[in-house]
């Protein structure tokens, strides 16, 4: 048991001195590999923490949202289908919601505004979300000039920020009353942007979104499994930017695998057969070209997977911001809630560091299995 | 020191690291669970149904609510030219009138 | 066979360590290309003794060399080995003697790390690394402490006075300090036999009669040489007790059956 160790720890000892006689190849190999680990672990990361934030934050969002559409587009609609929806069994509340978007020339910024009456805002008075503050420089008591349709100058004043750990999910928000909403938009009366339903049993969401669709055959209903959904496909991995990263990344790992597995050069040849020729079995020499791989793989696995961490939850993944901003003005301060999932890093391990090791392994088989009097006619 | 010694450390090292995370992770899950927990409290009393993630256009910032197809959302001409687009794709299953 | 001191090679006077019956190797067999690189040899190597096989190039005398030293199988023939390999099979040898040419392929690897020491025509040595990590190498996978090998290798070193080259690389040696690096390689595993391929081919005359007293010292200590060479420095050596000469893979001056 302890020759077998030492024998491993001997056989270590060789392809470590082995690796170091190529500093720069192997360091430039391991730099690459390190990234390659680290966008691909951070995309896992980010795309994890934030579905399970949008899974359990939106686990408030209504139980139902009734739009209406007008040629084909979504209208404001008609508060009067209140009535008739509350009749519906199963159905506990209909409330209007008034809500749209706001786009302030000065900043380029697009800010979505929502009428409530929640925490009582004042008359001319806005709750606004901490990305608005930081975009705009306002604090409270400062004001907020708003255009209305008729393009004269409203100005409000800031009764509160939200608590920037409510970035997620109002950020770009600006709360105000529901008279000061209608009149700002000369929002039609009798209308309202949508209507949200509260259901007493859950269970019974899809045979009420059937009825309403059936009675009301210009809406058309939102549920709120469908509203998750949708955030599963955007941070899925099968989903749109995702995937060309995530392809790239799979991609340029397979070409520089793909490199070393094509041929050993000369030297690494005349090296196996010096060792075969001296009293290395085939066996040793695998042994060895394995540890090769696997040093490098392993350090690259681990420190790639470790930066990743540190980058989506301590430096909220700042690298992505590039990518993820696009056009946005407003952009919201990822601070994400770690999760961590075995299994997705179980798979990534077997991806990169499988491969890799058996790229290193077998283009080494043929030349270890050479006679070793091979080496006595060179 | 040999050197399967040294790399043997820099790998327990390494594996350390990653328990610490792991145990980050755990620890952090407590004090998240009151911002989350408080958010979810926003969004009840706000009726709110998206996350803030991109503000560049109506159809990406609310994509639970966004019509069908994020492109003609404001004209029959308006191609898709926001990336985030290629993130957020169209909604699935909507329920249309029969 | 000829023996240095004229006489005919009397068997009760010698003990025998390696032996060789009617041993034959080919290349490429039943192809157009057949070789035959060593046909129908018998001959026995002494314990103790410096053993020279002369002979010119193309005579078969590397062949033989893998043949002897556990590296090839013969394609027919006997090879017996007298008194040594038997811990390598710890249980399962008969006796004092092994047959290696019916033995399996680990058994073989492990006879040859244990019992034979060799030294190369172009030395073999890796470069890039140490001279002590080259001295050590050939006992890497033999398990054994690695504090163990270094303090052997140190000693070995000193021995052939190269130990204050320990931390050089090879690269920067001259062919006689390379020579006796081969040399402490090839003694790390503490061998029964040394084989040598040319090992003055790369060598001047000056340093080929060191190589000659190293080899001296090397039989005080115990061990048997076999070396393969056509330079007369080696084969004409006082040193040699027995010279076997080939040509065309066949003994040479008859082979008498030992």
């Amino acid at each position: 048991m302890n020759r077998c160790i030492e024998r491993h720890r001997n056989i270590l000892d060789f392809a470590l001195s082995s690796l170091l006689r190529r500093k720069g190849k192997n360091l430039s190999l391991l730099s690459v590999y390190t990234l390659i680990v680290f966008i691909i672990a951070s995309i896992v990361f980010f795309t994890q923490a934030l579905k399970r934030e949008a899974a359990l934050v939106l686990d408030g969002a209504p139980d139902l949202v009734v739009q209406r559409m007008v040629a084909g587009r979504h209208d404001p609609i008609p508060i009067a289908y209140r009535e008739r929806i509350a009749a519906i069994r199963g159905v506990s509340e209909v409330r209007p919601r008034f809500w749209g978007y706001y786009y302030e020339a000065v900043t380029g910024a697009n800010f979505t505004l929502v009428a409530s009456n929640d925490g009582q805002p004042s008359v001319k008075s806005v709750f606004i979300g901490s990305g608005v503050a930081r975009n705009s420089s306002l604090t409270e008591g400062d004001f907020l000039p708003l255009r209305d349709v008729k393009g004269t100058p409203v100005l409000f004043t800031v009764g509160k920020v939200f608590p920037s750990a409510s970035e997620l999910v109002a950020a770009d928000l600006i709360q105000m009353r529901e008279d000061d909403f209608r009149t700002l938009f000369d929002f039609p009366t009798g209308r309202a942007t949508d209507l949200t339903v509260s259901i007493r049993n859950k269970g019974e969401v899809k045979t009420i979104a059937a009825k309403i669709a059936q009675q009301f055959p210009d809406t058309r209903p939102i549920l709120k499994s469908e509203m998750l959904r949708t955030y599963d496909s955007v941070f899925d991995w099968r989903g749109g930017m995702v995937i060309v990263i995530l392809s790239v990344a799979v991609l340029s790992f397979i070409i520089f695998a793909w490199d070393k597995a094509t041929g050993l050069s000369a030297e690494e040849r005349k090296e196996i057969g010096i060792l075969k020729s001296i009293g290395w079995e085939t066996g040793d020499v695998l042994l060895m070209k394995s540890f090769e791989g696997v040093v490098i793989s392993l350090t690259a696995y681990l420190a790639g997977v470790s930066l990743a961490y540190a980058h989506v939850f301590f430096f909220s993944a700042s690298l992505f911001e590039h990518t993820l901003k696009g056009w946005s003005v407003l952009y919201p301060q990822f601070r994400l809630a770690p999760v961590v999932d075995p299994y997705l890093f179980c798979v990534l391990f077997f991806l990169t560091v499988g491969p890799y090791i058996v790229a290193t392994i077998v283009p080494s088989w043929l030349a270890a299995t050479v006679d070793p009097d091979a080496a006595m006619r060179s | 020191m040999r050197n399967s010694t040294l790399f043997l450390t820099l790998i327990c090292c390494q594996l350390l690291i990653c328990a610490s995370f792991v145990l980050h992770a755990r620890v952090s899950r407590a004090s998240a669970g009151a911002r989350l927990a408080s958010n979810r409290e926003l969004v009840r009393r706000l009726e709110l149904t998206d996350l803030c993630l991109f503000t560049e256009a109506r159809y990406t910032r609310h994509p639970a609510m966004a019509d069908r197809h994020a492109a003609f959302q404001d004209h029959p001409m308006a191609l898709e030219h926001f990336p985030s687009g290629s993130l957020v794709t169209p909604p699935d299953f909507r329920r249309e009138a029969p | 066979m000829a023996r240095r001191d004229g006489g005919p090679r009397r068997r009760h006077e010698v003990l025998t360590v390696i032996e060789l019956i009617e041993v034959s190797k080919f290349f490429n067999a039943g192809k157009a290309n057949q070789f035959i690189a060593v046909d129908g040899l018998s001959c026995a190597i002494g314990r103790g003794e410096v053993t020279i096989l002369k002979g010119p190039s193309g005579s078969g005398k590397t062949t033989l060399l893998t043949l002897i030293g556990c590296m090839a199988r013969p394609t027919s023939g006997r090879i017996l080995l007298h008194g040594i390999g038997k811990e390598c099979l710890a249980g399962c040898a008969v006796g004092d003697t092994v047959e290696i040419t019916s033995l399996p392929e680990r058994f073989l690897t492990s006879i040859r790390r244990s019992a034979f020491g060799f030294i190369f025509q172009h030395f073999n040595l890796v470069r890039g690394i140490t001279v002590l990590e080259n001295v050590m190498l050939p006992a890497y996978p033999t398990g054994e402490s690695l504090h163990e090998v270094r303090r052997r290798a140190l000693d070995l070193l000193e021995t052939f006075s190269i130990s204050r080259h320990a931390g050089a690389r090879i690269e920067q040696l001259s062919g006689g300090e390379m020579q006796r690096v081969a040399i402490a390689r090839a003694l790390i595993n503490d061998p029964v036999m040394i084989i040598a391929d040319e090992p003055t081919a790369h060598l001047d005359s000056k340093l080929s009669i060191e190589f000659m007293e190293i080899v001296a010292g090397l039989k005080t200590a115990g061990k048997s040489v076999l070396i393969a060479s056509h330079d007369p420095i080696v084969y004409d050596a006082a040193l040699a007790d027995a010279v076997i000469e080939m040509r065309d893979g066949r003994l040479v001056g008859g082979g008498t059956r030992p």
